[in-house]
């Protein structure tokens, strides 16, 4: 009752929840407020004052964009003294505002460009003097000083959104202008946020710059296709040159008012496999799939193809590989054993509505940026603490977490434990937990996994009166030899608090693989393997050098599930004119006429629904809910899982080196992509390269398991701990294996 | 000339009336002008015309292709690119904005950024097999960079030289001998266009 205001606008009887500015519920009532700097996932930045709207019985103007409703007020959003102040600022805003238009990147889609027309501002009846500001070339993104209005989205959406807090806005009256935080150059991970939001063309992808212009660019709304984020995007295509019939990717956009998208969405879509159709390679895949004992896929792909090799593994008798898939399905499993539901609880919109977010496993700012972003978005906004348990402490991450947690390799099922036990302090437990609790060795977990009490009693301080709390599950546990006990202690505390858990998936559709395909156990026994994207004895793949080229996931229409359990349709981009894999079903009996004939046939007892891939929607409301495809259907599972005693903690000795991507690069798709840095280094501290006895730029060969390669050392000052970074986008097979590995690393010679 | 003068209605000596006879309609008048006509030698005033301006040697045609008539102003023939004539740059900037407004889809572009942060067009291209020659795109053009040229003669042995960047732009030596022709544009009047003007005969 007392959450509610009511009050008028226009005249219009609007009412307003907690927390709701004017400008809000002006515009979910659809009665229209100019802005230049008001951005919907930030704070208001309150620098154009655009927004203002009178007040009966209040003196001057409001800013309707931070202003709270009190009850019973009457505003006017139109009045003419409202017209001719909003008409001044635009004439301040257009002062010296350079004539470019005419080969600037943002004219067509600029707020500048729309408001001056709108405002009808045609000459400039005052100017200042006009100074020579010089064009900052920051790598991947560009920025003209001379076009900045200084309206502060960009520095809003770097600090609170994404969290690198990379820049700042330099005060200086007619001089001011944007500039790297601490640094003479942009050190960040180049999401190009900054470049979304911008409402003229000062920030700009300097690989679009001046290559081609807005209206010329058709928009193709498709689904990121580089991790489980399911961001949504929207792909600008045109052609590619004037002698040519064939599109490219210009560019890639996202709606920034409510969504983010990290750097390689936004700058790594050039991953596109070009082709021609080649019918012998055709009869060889249509041999060797016949002869196959078993394929072996990536989770680079559509639900739709997945069940189609589902398909194709019960009409021949073949088995499916793909251990990644795999083993999130088997710790959903035993996660469901015990919650009773298929599905984790939590999504992407719950951890940017929480007060506390638990990180644990991964290294979640590479690993999964939207998890990153929508928890800057919590730590901001909502004030919450993050608390991050990882035995490797991120750089990335020091402007958001509360709290970091740092566990030995290895020991997470103990960590987890520990943490549960104190979450649960005050919950009524069952009588199987409340044994297994009590049975716990709390010294003995504490000193091999070396996370001690104080640490413990600090968390559940910090968590004290939180409400929202989520628990991120990272691949971490999901890979770990334990993972079935570790998935239902993450089960067990779902039960028994009030906490929701996300399991984050480690590939783009790693979830809905492991929903549609029954797979098997690969232990690399068998010898006739066809590879879809992933190495074999005959290798269907959209990258170079396969033995069948298949369109890459922006030439394919399909779904994905993202990480929020959500079915989202993505659509091709660009042609291709080779085989894709449906062809070959069509040859072997299971194919339909398109791949999207199998979107309504998805696997109902997983909880997709009988929906035709066309009726699905691909875009964000004007208020910015999430209508794209639709939320798979809770599946109810018998509860017949138990926890497990905990056998002794593995201990990892010697130089480890954890197998995680750097920033922006996520797969082969990432590496292949022209506009993305590629950085191969093996990455450790001094404290490592002495450990290993190797020192900076030495070329060492790293070996673990049955794999060898050789990489550049790289010592970082930013790193600690003795635990080196290794990235595997760029390396062959399947990596799914816990990341941490005990590896044998050796100095070569330089030839 | 002021509107009095169009107002008057009264045709001046420059026309007359030409005396035509009623035709004839019965039998009888139709076979006694067949006779006159055969008769008279109206043939041989055609062939003395002829024959009078022959020796006269005062021959009013256009010895095309030797001879051209001038092509007024406003004619939209083929498409010329304009430099500035300070620099001897090209004027255009690639806003892209004639590539926007064909309606024959007819243009297309090409552009980057050059090594002094400008923008820069690489390719540029007229698809004249498919012009209309509507002249939007010099109307859009801010720059007046492209315009139409008073070339009309659009005949080639090969499609490709309908399409040749090269061609439409002013060679760098006829504007430094400053040669290169301003497109007057839309509406604009053909050169001593006042004196040939007419007063149209309303009153008959």
């Amino acid at each position: 009752m007392s959450n509610l205001i009511n009050f008028t606008i226009d005249g219009k009887a609007v009412t307003a929840k907690k927390g709701e500015t004017i400008l809000t519920v002006a515009r979910r009532e659809g009665i229209y407020i100019p802005t230049m700097c008001y951005i919907s996932k930030t704070t208001p930045c309150a620098s154009c004052r655009m927004c203002v709207v009178e007040a009966e019985g209040v003196e001057g103007f409001v800013l309707s964009c931070n202003t709270p409703p009190t009850n019973g007020i009457a505003i006017t959003t139109n009045t003419q003294a409202l017209e001719n102040e909003r008409t001044n600022i635009m004439k301040l805003y257009d002062v010296n505002h350079p004539l470019e238009c005419g080969v600037c990147d943002k004219s067509g889609e600029c707020d500048l460009q729309n408001k001056t027309l709108e405002f009808n501002v045609s000459k400039q009846n005052f100017s200042a003097r006009d100074q020579h500001r010089k064009i900052e070339n920051w790598g991947l993104i560009s920025y003209d000083p001379a076009l900045c209005i200084l309206c502060e989205k960009c520095v809003h959406v770097c600090n609170e959104v994404i969290g690198d807090d990379a820049i700042d806005l330099q005060f200086g009256g007619y001089k001011s202008k944007v500039i790297p935080k601490n640094s003479d150059t942009l050190d960040c991970t180049y999401c190009g946020e900054c470049i979304a939001v911008c409402p003229v063309g000062a920030l700009i992808s300097t690989n679009f710059k001046y290559s081609a212009n807005a209206w010329e660019l058709t928009r193709v709304p498709a689904t990121c296709a580089h991790c489980s984020g399911g961001c949504s995007l929207e792909y600008e295509t045109r052609h590619t040159g004037i002698s040519s019939k064939d599109n490219s990717i210009y560019r890639v956009k996202n709606n920034f008012e409510f969504s983010s998208l990290c750097g390689a969405g936004r700058f790594g879509f050039g991953f596109d496999n070009k082709t021609t159709k080649n019918p012998d390679a055709f009869a060889r895949a249509f041999d060797a799939i016949v002869n196959a004992k078993a394929i072996r896929f990536s989770s680079m792909i559509t639900n739709e193809e997945a069940l189609l090799l589902q398909r194709l593994k019960e009409s021949l008798g073949i088995k499916l590989y793909n251990e990644d898939a795999r083993k999130y399905a088997l710790f959903m499993e035993a996660y469901a054993s015990i919650s009773g539901k298929k599905h984790h609880s939590a999504t992407l919109e719950a951890v940017k509505q929480a007060d506390a977010v638990i990180v644990i496993g991964s290294m979640i700012a590479t690993d999964n940026p939207a998890v990153r972003y929508a928890m800057t978005t919590a730590a901001k906004h909502n004030g919450a603490k993050i608390i991050y348990a990882h035995p490797i402490e991120d750089a990335l991450m020091q402007n958001t977490i509360t709290q970091f947690l740092k566990y030995e390799v290895g020991t997470e099922e103990g960590v987890l434990a520990l943490i549960a036990k104190y979450l649960l302090a005050d919950c009524e437990l069952g009588s199987d937990e409340k044994a297994f609790f009590d049975a716990l060795d709390d010294g003995y977990l504490s000193a091999e996994s070396n996370i001690g009490e104080e640490e413990l009693s600090l968390m559940m301080k910090s968590l004290m009166r939180t409400k929202n709390r989520v628990l991120v599950v990272g691949n971490d546990l999901i890979a770990h030899k334990e993972a079935k006990n570790i998935a239902k202690l993450v089960a067990v505390i779902e039960k028994y608090s009030d906490i929701s858990v996300l399991v984050v998936p480690r590939d783009v559709n790693t979830l809905g693989v492991s929903l549609t395909c029954k797979l098997d156990c690969d232990d690399n026994s068998l010898e006739n393997v066809v590879g879809y994207n992933e190495k074999g004895s005959f290798v269907i793949a959209s990258l170079a050098g396969a033995d069948l080229a298949t369109p890459a996931l922006n030439q394919q229409e399909g779904t994905f599930v993202s990480i929020d359990n959500r079915v989202i349709p993505t659509n091709a981009a660009l042609a291709f004119d080779g085989y894709e894999l449906h062809d070959l079903a069509k040859e072997l009996g299971v194919g339909k006429q398109n791949t999207i004939d199998f979107t309504k046939e998805l696997p109902q007892e997983s909880g997709f629904k009988a929906l035709e891939f066309d009726v699905l929607e691909n875009f964000l409301a004007p208020l910015g809910e999430d209508v794209r495809g639709y939320m798979l259907d809770q599946v109810e599972v018998a509860m017949d899982g138990s926890l497990d005693e905990l056998d002794a903690l593995p201990e990892f000795n010697g130089t480890i080196i954890y197998n995680v991507n750097p920033v922006l690069q996520f797969n082969a798709y990432t590496n292949i992509a022209s506009q993305l840095e590629r950085d191969t280094t093996l990455r450790g501290s001094a404290q490592f390269g002495a450990a290993a006895r190797i020192s900076d730029g030495d070329q060492v060969e790293i070996s673990f398991g049955d794999k060898t390669f050789v990489r550049t050392f790289k010592q970082e000052e930013s790193l600690k701990g003795t635990v080196a970074l290794n990235p595997t986008f760029d390396l062959e097979g399947n990596m799914e294996s816990y990341r941490f590995q005990k590896s044998k690393i050796v100095r070569v010679n330089h030839e | 000339m002021s509107i009095e003068q169009f107002k008057n209605r009264n045709v001046s000596d420059d026309y007359f009336l030409v005396d035509i006879e009623d035709y004839p309609t019965d039998g009888w008048g139709k076979f006694k002008r067949v006779v006159k006509r055969t008769f008279q030698g109206e043939l041989f005033v055609g062939l003395w015309v002829v024959l009078r301006e022959m020796i006269k040697f005062d021959i009013h045609t256009v010895q095309y292709p030797k001879e051209k008539m001038p092509i007024g102003p406003r004619y939209r023939a083929v498409h010329e690119m304009k430099r500035l004539w300070e620099s001897g740059t090209e004027r255009c900037i690639g806003c892209g904005l004639c590539e926007k407004i064909c309606i024959s889809d007819c243009i297309r572009m090409e552009t980057r950024i050059d090594e002094n942060s400008r923008k820069e067009v690489s390719e540029y291209s007229i698809n004249l097999g498919r012009c209309i020659f509507c002249g939007y795109c010099a109307e859009v053009c801010p720059e007046l960079a492209i315009t139409h040229g008073g070339r009309y003669e659009n005949a080639s042995e090969q499609r490709a030289h309908f399409v040749m960047y090269e061609d439409m732009l002013t060679p760098i030596d006829m504007l430094k001998a400053g040669q290169q022709q301003e497109f007057d544009g839309f509406g604009a009047i053909t050169p001593h266009e006042d004196e040939r003007v007419k007063k149209t005969p309303l009153a008959y």
